[in-house]
């Protein structure tokens, strides 16, 4: 058992009694009661779990709890004050959500690249949206707002 | 619909609603039809289920409490558009409210076979304007003018004579006292401003920050976590388990043996309890559980596939016949004949199974996420012997339903492992189990013959379906039912058409799946009918026309789907197109996929739509339906569920690939206008989707798709 100091959405967060083996995904939405990141398929395939980690996106349901010690964690919760971060809007202007369950993972990736990549090419997007799974088949809409993200 | 007392407790809970404000609902006549109902006007034991009702307060605050739960097909966008319609207000004030979860109350709230709108839209018509004739009568009682000279806008009512206006809220009091109109005014579609219009749905940015709560996101005090080891084998029986050891792992507190019910069937597990869901998880990774799986483990694709492929042998029952389909294949010289097979599917809904169950000695609660909280509600019911309203059901977003969530046996489970440990219990599936413990779709062998005449049109066509009916998986029942026919083309004009069904009867658990059968008979119906097309030498759109000609639904969306797929022009080099047409929940689709040959691969470039659903509420949501079932229609068509030594194979995304965003082909959906009742969005752009694709392949490459999943044989470009 071990304890675990990080900043997550700005915090800081002290874990206590942790099992450092327990996967980052669990701490964030049991410990600190913060759900809005998924869980989906537990092996780093669907990215319903995606946090950014010192700015880069991470799959929280395969990261042990131990190796946040000290980083710097952004959640959907934490993206932005108002539901007005850039991909957020573009999200809510094309309408991409259905059942919204793997939309913490779509945005998170798309905010983590655009971060590091303004102008990303249609192959870099490619490269980042299709790690992140949507069984309601979203993904023409993701499309959609990704080109609008770029345009601007 | 059946009539029930409202028993004390709900008549108190509903006046209490009802306190100082206008509220309406609308219940079913003894015809059949239905009726609005001013709710302050009922009286104790007055009974009926009141399907949703509004509530306007006196601060203007308009409230739909709406009774069918979200899991991302729009309800909660749809619902209250068909109510601003009538009601003459801006969609943007209408409030949505969950209703608790009660048949006697709300009459069925369960959202499968894309019924929600089609069940509702005259519901919500009819209490939309009767609350609006309310207000304008209060109003007109007011000003002492008459209600004839009045009209409501903008959740104002104004007098046509004068400069007088007055808002709803202000209504409120006195046309709470009015009884509802029997026969309140609706307005001609013409006149529609809010139905057909792409309205921005409610719900989309709480699913942008995190904020939408899904059953996995619920907490109650007090909880225990469960993860629970089932039978790879569906039906193995538990021997024993290593209670002691696993016990003793950190923040274990119970190892206990659990039983659910799937469609008959009882089936096993044992449950890890323990403080956190992690310890839980990894707790669960040391227990070994010794199962009598009797001789189940021999089972595997290749033996059930044999059981399907001896019982096409059989003649099976009819299901459909017109015209004498054996007397033309006794004189033909001809018959084409061809044998489909497609394999089991797993729902797999982004947000695994997972329910909240606390038993109390006097009551019981759930909390999760269902497509069906009253079958939850008989569940809890039955298996505690409780009174209904000892029972207790909070439902939230749907992280994906897909028909999955429509059965109980999550909840069953949860309420057993907490009454044995007696404390509120949350209980998540892995994706492993969620993937691999089903029910699944049925996986199904359909059989074709035809037989062309001399003008090359279909002179016979026998179709032959050999399936596991959802309804009837134990028992002694072998006669297949009609449901099994779902999505076989009836309306094509064939003079002699049968079809029949063998009722494939294994112990492998079935259920709803999106679109059901309508998601596998299509694939062979519409890729044989082209089988005969290229048979006869004709344009497979040609010759679906032909057999669809003075059809108002078929030729339309058949004609439309031609032109906007440029159906006629000379293929590109590399490229090719197929056809499909199918209806579902009342809705009709023409499908056209192109594809292109990429090195030794083919990529489905674009796939274009046109349909007719009757009158669209939110054509941006059917667009939205649309492309989704399309996407899934496409991992059906590309993925699918093998069983070795009596399990299931593809136990995660790593070997059961999902479409992804780089794979989906461009989707173009045109929608027919038309002024007919709603037919369903959900599920009717799915059935097309696999023939529509294995018709292109053949077109491309002279290869004909009889077996699915495409991913065997190695050709769809990743």
């Amino acid at each position: 058992m071990a304890t675990i100091n990080f900043t997550i959405n700005g915090k800081k967060a002290s874990l206590e009694d942790v099992d450092p083996e327990m996967p980052l995904l669990w701490a964030i939405r049991d410990n600190l009661g913060l759900t809005g990141t998924k869980f989906s398929c537990g092996i780093a395939q669907c990215g319903a779990c995606t946090i950014h980690l010192d700015g880069a996106a991470i799959r929280a349901c395969v990261y042990p709890v131990s190796a946040a010690e000290g980083k710097e964690i952004t959640t959907i919760e934490g993206l932005s004050e108002n539901n007005d971060h850039p991909v957020q809007k573009a999200w809510i202007e094309a309408q991409v959500p259905q059942c919204g369950y793997c939309q913490t993972g779509q945005i998170m990736a798309a905010a983590a690249l655009l971060n590091e990549n303004p102008n990303p090419t249609e192959q870099e997007i490619e490269a980042t949206m299709s790690s992140v799974l949507c069984r309601c088949g979203t993904y023409p809409r993701i499309k959609k707002a990704m080109s609008q993200l770029v345009k601007k | 619909m059946k009539n029930t007392n409202i028993n004390r407790r709900r008549f108190i809970q509903l006046s209490a609603l009802a306190g100082g404000a206008l509220t309406v609902g609308c219940i079913p006549t003894s015809d059949g039809k239905e009726q609005a109902i001013n709710l302050a006007s009922l009286s104790e034991g007055a009974g009926f289920p009141l399907n949703q009702f509004i509530k306007i307060t006196e601060d203007g605050t308009i409230t739909l409490f709406t009774h069918r739960p979200e899991m991302g097909q729009g309800t909660f966008q749809s619902m209250p558009m068909i109510l601003a319609e009538e009601l003459e207000v801006d969609i943007n004030t209408v409030n949505i409210e969950q209703s608790i979860a009660d048949r006697d109350l709300y009459g069925s709230q369960m959202v499968v076979g894309s019924r929600s709108v089609q069940s509702e839209y005259h519901k919500l018509r009819k209490m939309g304007a009767a609350a609006r004739e309310m207000l304008i009568q209060a109003a007109a009682q007011q000003w002492g003018v008459d209600a004839e000279t009045c009209y409501a806008e903008n959740a104002q009512v104004f007098h046509k004579d004068s400069e007088n206006k007055i808002a709803f809220g202000a209504l409120v009091k006195n046309a709470s006292k009015l009884s509802a109109p029997e026969e309140p005014y609706l307005k001609p579609v013409s006149e529609f401003k809010v139905i057909g219009q792409p309205i921005a749905r409610q719900d989309i940015p709480l699913k942008t920050n995190g904020k939408a709560i899904f059953g996995l996101d619920m907490q109650v005090e007090g909880m225990l976590h469960a993860s629970v080891e089932r039978s790879p084998v569906f039906l193995g029986k538990i021997k024993s388990f290593n209670e002691a050891e696993v016990l003793k792992m950190p923040g274990v507190k119970a190892v206990v043996k659990t039983k659910r019910n799937v469609w008959g069937h009882e089936r096993e597990g044992v449950a890890v309890v323990a403080k956190t869901y992690w310890q839980a998880l990894k707790a669960r990774k040391s227990l070994k559980v010794e199962w009598d799986n009797q001789d189940l483990e021999k089972n595997s694709t290749e033996t059930l596939f044999e059981d399907y492929r001896e019982d096409a042998k059989k003649s099976g029952d009819s299901l459909h016949e017109n015209g004498n389909v054996n007397s033309v294949f006794e004189e033909a010289e001809n018959i084409v004949k061809a044998t489909y097979e497609m394999p089991y599917q797993s729902h797999v809904p982004m947000e695994p199974m997972n329910a909240i169950v606390h038993v109390e000695k006097d009551r019981v609660r759930y909390w999760g996420a269902t497509q069906n909280p009253n079958g939850v509600r008989s569940q809890l019911e039955r298996q505690f012997d409780m009174p209904s309203e000892k029972v207790e059901i909070n439902y939230t977003f749907m992280g994906g339903g897909f028909g999955r969530r429509s059965q109980t046996d999550m909840v069953e489970e949860a309420a057993d492992i907490s009454k044995q440990v007696n404390a509120p219990v949350k209980v998540i599936w892995t994706r492993e189990d969620d993937q691999t413990q089903g029910p699944f779709r049925a996986s199904q062998v359909n059989t074709l013959r035809g037989v062309l005449g001399e003008n090359g049109e279909i002179a016979a066509l026998e179709h032959k379906i050999i399936a596991q009916e959802i309804r009837n998986q134990t028992g002694s029942d072998m006669k297949a039912g009609r449901q099994l026919m779902g999505g076989v083309n009836t309306d094509y004009q064939i003079p002699n058409f049968s079809v029949k069904g063998v009722l494939q009867k294994n112990y492998i658990p079935i259920s709803y799946w999106r679109a059901v059968y309508h998601s596998t008979n299509p694939f062979a119906h519409e890729s044989f009918i082209d089988e005969l097309a290229h048979k006869a030498g004709k344009d497979p759109l040609e010759f679906r026309l032909n057999m669809v000609k003075g059809h108002p639904k078929f030729e339309p969306t058949l004609k439309l789907v031609a032109e906007k797929s440029n159906w006629y022009e000379k293929a590109k080099a590399g490229t090719a197109k197929g056809v499909a047409i199918c209806e579902r929940s009342g809705g009709y689709f023409a499908m056209v996929c192109e594809v292109k040959q990429e090195g030794e691969k083919i990529r489905p470039i674009k796939i274009t739509t046109a349909i007719d659903l009757g009158i669209c509420i939110n054509p941006d949501t059917v667009k939205a339906q649309t492309e989704g079932s399309i996407v899934m229609g496409l991992t059906a068509a590309y993925a699918g569920l093998t069983i070795k030594n009596g399990a299931i194979v593809e136990q995660n995304f790593n070997t059961y690939p999902l479409l992804r965003y780089h794979e989906c082909p461009e989707i173009e959906t045109h929608i027919i206008p038309s002024t007919d009742d709603p037919a369903g969005a959900g599920e009717t752009g799915l059935p097309t989707v696999a023939p529509a694709l294995a018709n292109a392949i053949f077109s491309l490459t002279g290869q004909r798709i009889r077996e699915l999943p495409l991913d065997k044989m190695n050709i769809i470009a990743g």
